[in-house]
């Protein structure tokens, strides 16, 4: 009851990015997007190690993710006032506990049926659409977001029409607003976080 | 009799509150695109933050005294397909305040789907118990009062949290109360005094919709760096991609292996509960 914001579930990564034009076909862009589904799904199948499933995901974040783009993004407009050195230690920061909080998040659909249901363009975006099964209930839509063609990277997923880079600005939004607006404070707690592993 | 039924009417608000599921938003304005715009990022449309901090607290203690506890009790006590028949039979109760709200909105395929369900579900599915409708490839799809304002264009006003029942706004709170006095199993429950039944209902509703959610909201307790800001964020986003739905029926993409009703809009807000 409390906080359940159902279908709250999964939530992966995100980015801006203004992309070069795309000539993708169609095609490509579902069966990368079939493909990384496949992998996700496998790595995080249950059984599975939460070492082993996080560096799994790490590599698949740092291959098949537009990191520098979604950072940026994330930080919003506390982008442009960070120190050069602040932006460095923050992406760096960022991506680890993208793999940490995604890896956990996404656990639980694990194992899960998956397949791609369709794409449209959006704009220079191409966003593939597709579907978790899960095993009783309706299905979870997720929508991929990608830029640039072979390699694609992706800069947003949608689960259930809630947008992972929009919630995660928002959430860093909120702790930097609430330290007086210092990009530092947030890179503290996202250190903090990560030692306590 | 009016002073019996008032009781009657609260548990059916209560009932009705949670049983329209976890998320709704403020900002009824705000597109889905403008959300990217960096002037935005601060904007959370909560001019009462420090209070509904506090409430968020207390809300957390009892869930995690309370209703977690419960849950993981009743998920280790009842065999899944109990389970599931007893969530199809909430859901199929449900049906006509769905139904009613498809209506409002002038969503006719979506009123005729809801309507569909519940004659099937609550016959040939004995009562509700059975999800015949899903098995024919007609699935839920969630509705609700608060939706129906937002498509007739009213602002959601601040983002509230209410006590026990969590995340919601002036529009979502006021679509609760009227969902609550539009279900007929509360008129019914109201006519034959059958309070308890109202009260069972709430009270397995939550039950039921707490047990579903128990690992995913633990996950972002977890790892979140600031819980209340993302409890925040998930609600508004989520509520307006229900709203969204509603309002513009969006275009099917092009289906990539065949169909197969993947595109289906309705399956985008299927998973509000």
């Amino acid at each position: 009851m409390i906080r359940r914001c159902a279908a709250v579930g999964a939530f992966l990564v995100m980015a801006l990015v203004l992309a070069t034009p795309r000539e993708a076909s169609a095609q490509d862009a579902s069966s990368f997007i079939a493909t990384l589904g496949q992998q996700a799904i496998q790595v995080l199948g249950p059984g599975i190690p939460e070492v082993q499933r996080q560096a799994r995901f790490r590599v698949l974040f740092h291959d098949d993710f537009d990191l520098p783009g979604i950072g940026q993004f994330v930080l919003g407009r506390y982008w442009r006032i960070a120190t050069p050195q602040e932006q460095q230690d923050f992406l760096g920061l960022f991506q680890e506990y993208l793999v940490r909080a995604y890896s956990a998040r996404l656990g639980q659909y694990g194992g899960e049926p998956f397949r791609v249901t369709g794409m449209r363009p959006n704009g220079a975006e191409t966003i593939v659409t597709s579907e978790i099964v899960r095993r009783n209930g309706t299905p979870i839509e997720v929508d991929w977001y990608l830029i640039g063609h072979s390699p694609f990277k992706i800069t947003d997923v949608y689960v259930a029409g809630v947008s992972m880079k929009v919630t995660q600005r928002d959430e860093f939004a909120s702790v930097i607003q609430r330290n007086g607006g210092r990009v530092q404070a947030l890179i503290a707690q996202l250190r903090q976080k990560l030692a306590a592993g | 009799m009016r002073v019996r039924r008032l009781p009657l009417i609260l548990f059916g608000l209560l009932a009705a509150g949670l049983a329209v599921s976890g998320c709704a938003a403020p900002g009824a304005s705000s597109a889905p695109g403008e959300a990217q715009g960096a002037s935005a990022a601060d904007d959370f449309n909560d001019p009462f933050e420090e209070a509904n901090r506090g409430i968020f607290g207390f809300n957390h203690a009892v869930d995690a005294s309370v209703f977690v506890p419960v849950a993981k009790t009743y998920r280790t006590v009842i065999p899944p397909p109990v389970r599931q028949s007893v969530h199809d039979f909430l859901q199929n109760l449900n049906g006509p305040v769905i139904f009613a709200n498809d209506m409002l909105q002038g969503e006719i395929k979506l009123a005729g789907d809801t309507l569909a369900r519940l004659l099937l579900n609550t016959t040939v599915g004995i009562g509700g118990v059975f999800d015949v409708g899903t098995m024919v490839g007609v699935p839920y799809h969630s509705n609700d009062l608060g939706i129906t304002f937002a498509v007739w264009g009213f602002a959601a006003g601040p983002y509230i949290v209410v006590p026990v029942l969590g995340p919601s706004n002036p529009r979502d709170l006021a679509g609760r109360v009227g969902d609550g006095f539009g279900d007929p199993g509360n008129y019914f429950a109201s006519a034959h005094n059958l309070l308890w039944a109202v009260i069972a209902r709430t009270a397995t509703s939550g039950i039921d919709e707490r047990s579903r959610n128990i690992e995913s909201l633990a996950d972002i307790e977890r790892t979140a760096l600031d819980n209340y800001a993302t409890i925040r964020s998930l609600y508004r986003q989520r509520r307006e991609a229900q709203i969204r739905h509603e309002k513009s029926n969006l275009p099917n993409p092009s289906p990539v292996q065949g169909g197969d009703g993947a595109a289906d809009p309705s399956l985008s807000y299927s998973i509000a509960k």
